[in-house]
């Protein structure tokens, strides 16, 4: 498997002014002026190989966003080196460009006013498409999705789940070899989400496309990735396996009852019963934080039935934010 | 092939205006009320000057002077600043700078459908109304040839001019301002709101070395002149041509300096 994509060190910098505060504050500003350097992206490294499906996470504000732009050549990094196929994309933003496609969850790149397939005839013409794959491409997409009945609806007309398909099948035309998804799921209902997965997938595995995508959504990662990539603060904290991640962490679960009573005082009673877990309590539920390798959830539901009455149980799988917090809390061992 | 590329976003642009006809309607009221004031007001200027040549040019001659300037005015206006800015505040000028074209030929390119649009719904007809109304006070000849030639120069500096102006956002981040200073010097010193002739002597001669007065003076002049001498076509078209490279030259360089100072933020 060759590489497509080789980062090696790569570190952003921008200046940000750093603004007083206060009507006196503001007037100082008009004088002198005070920037401080943030450190985005910090010295990160990785390779991605082609047709991987690499998952790329973080919390906001991470730099995700960063790495991305400067993977497409929109920014340039301030030291370190990056290719993409081969060559350096912001200085050769033109010829990358037609390597890669990009979805921005939270921003279209379709043309507004007019049906989806007047912005696939603009995109095959500024692409220059050939013909044949581009009607290739269509036949591609009608057989994973529907799409004719979207093909002849303005932009502006669609909902936010049927914009997104098209984005995507917009981002996909054009046959590059990397996709950028960045944030695709946001905002969209399960079914669309499901949707969204499957045509990632197929395109993905049609195509051999590369695509590195970027969410705060675990279904999308469990969905799609088998390797994950995560940074905070600018901070490569791990690349690997999701599997690996799994068993590094043990597979913790939320266990969520609700008692009679008053929760505060029972989840300390609960507490006691379990020394060795992690419980605590908000003003709806009592939080049992279950180590499956160590005890079934169904045994820690068993126990507290028995000495408590319950009335209401959920359980919750162990999220993004919560993944990268033991990570960034706890280290990468 | 190659044209494909740019026309498919012209034709694109094309259909887009179409879309908003009540935009189209709106902007021929407007215009028509504008030139009623400018129609008044030059009324008054010349009833108030008492006689009826003022700095060699009778009413009817400022008249039609002022009415194709703001038809051409209506025509190659391009609002490019204004579009730059917001899409480099919102950040969407990412999504311009990952197509397979540089992003200058893209936003001209992407804005070029307008042309088309408003050359047929503003400029030919206000242009076909002169010359039936004022009955032969427009030349029909080969100063329209010169005229064709000079606007699409004229299109050239405009949009760099435009550019330029519009980098500066990245800078700023606040465009507001700047375009409205940009729109006033523009208008002003271009001959688009007054006749150069108008312009005091000393004015006048700084103007000639700023590129302003030739995007919208120096078609108006060739068009209006009957039958130019060859060496003032050759002095005007020349000196377009002078300013298109210098403006095209000095807009990419700024602008590709420019591009490394980006930062684009959230999303």
């Amino acid at each position: 498997m060759s590489d497509i994509i080789e980062i090696k060190n790569i570190t952003k910098e921008f200046k940000v002014l750093n603004r007083r505060e206060g009507l006196l504050g503001s007037f100082k500003d008009l004088f002198s002026r005070n920037y401080k350097t943030v450190r985005a992206v910090d010295n990160i490294s990785m390779t991605v190989g082609q047709g991987e499906i690499v998952g790329y996470l973080g919390p906001n504000g991470a730099g995700k966003s960063t790495t991305i732009k400067m993977m497409t050549g929109v920014l340039e990094p301030t030291s370190g080196e990056i290719l993409v196929g081969g060559s350096i994309p912001y200085k050769n933003r033109t010829k990358n460009a037609q390597e890669i496609g990009v979805v921005f969850g939270q921003r279209s790149q379709l043309w507004w006013a007019l049906p989806l397939v007047e912005s696939f005839r603009i995109l095959r013409d500024i692409y220059q498409i050939p013909e044949q794959n581009y009607k290739d491409m269509l036949e591609l997409y009608q057989s994973l999705v529907d799409i004719e009945p979207l093909l002849h609806k303005p932009v502006r007309q669609m909902s936010l789940g049927q914009r997104t398909l098209s984005d995507i099948l917009a981002a996909f035309l054009h046959d590059p070899k990397i996709v950028f998804l960045d944030e695709p799921t946001i905002g969209l209902d399960v079914s669309m989400k499901a949707k969204i997965r499957t045509l990632i997938h197929a395109l993905n595995r049609e195509k051999k496309t590369t695509v590195i995508l970027t969410t705060h959504d675990m279904g999308d990662v469990d969905a799609l990735c088998r390797r994950i990539v995560i940074i905070d603060k600018g901070k490569m904290l791990y690349d690997n396996d999701i599997e690996h991640l799994k068993s590094f962490f043990g597979s913790y679960r939320t266990l969520k009852v609700r008692a009679d009573g008053d929760l505060r005082e029972q989840a300390e009673v609960i507490q006691g019963e379990l020394p060795d877990m992690k419980v605590w309590a908000d003003d709806e539920w009592i939080s049992v934080l279950v180590d499956e390798e160590k005890a079934k959830v169904l045994d820690v539901l068993g126990k507290l039935q028995q000495s408590h009455s319950i009335r209401d149980m959920k359980l919750e799988e162990i999220s993004t934010e919560e993944v990268i917090k033991k990570i960034y809390e706890e280290g990468v061992k | 092939m190659k044209l494909k590329k740019y026309l498919t976003l012209t034709r694109a642009g094309i259909i887009e205006a179409l879309q908003f006809r009540l935009s189209a309607f709106i902007m021929v009221v407007g215009n028509i009320l504008y030139l009623i004031i400018v129609y008044f007001l030059w009324k008054a200027i010349y009833a108030s000057s008492g006689s009826d040549v003022v700095n060699g040019m009778t009413f009817h001659d400022t008249l039609i002077y002022l009415v194709l300037a703001t038809a051409l005015f209506n025509f190659m206006e391009m609002y490019t600043v204004w579009q730059m800015g917001r899409s480099i505040q919102s950040g969407k000028i990412v999504l311009d700078l990952i197509k397979p074209m540089n992003c200058r030929s893209y936003l001209f390119w992407s804005y070029s459908g307008n042309f088309v649009v408003n050359f047929f719904f503003t400029f030919l007809p206000t242009f076909i109304i002169v010359s039936a109304v004022t009955d032969g006070a427009v030349p029909l000849g080969i100063n329209l040839l010169y005229f064709v030639c000079s606007v699409v120069m004229a299109i050239v500096i405009n949009y760099s001019i435009d550019f330029f102006v519009g980098t500066i956002c990245v800078y700023t981040e606040s465009i507001w301002g700047i375009n409205i200073m940009k729109q006033v010097v523009v208008r002003l010193l271009s001959g688009a709101m007054i006749p150069i002739a108008f312009f005091p002597e000393a004015l006048r001669s700084v103007i000639y070395y700023l590129p302003f007065q030739w995007i919208y003076n120096a078609p108006l002049t060739l068009l209006l002149d009957g039958s130019p001498g060859t060496d003032k076509v050759l002095e005007v078209l020349g000196t377009q041509l002078i300013w298109c490279v210098v403006m095209t030259v000095l807009s990419k360089l700024f602008w590709r300096f420019s591009l490394r100072q980006i930062t684009v933020n959230g999303g």
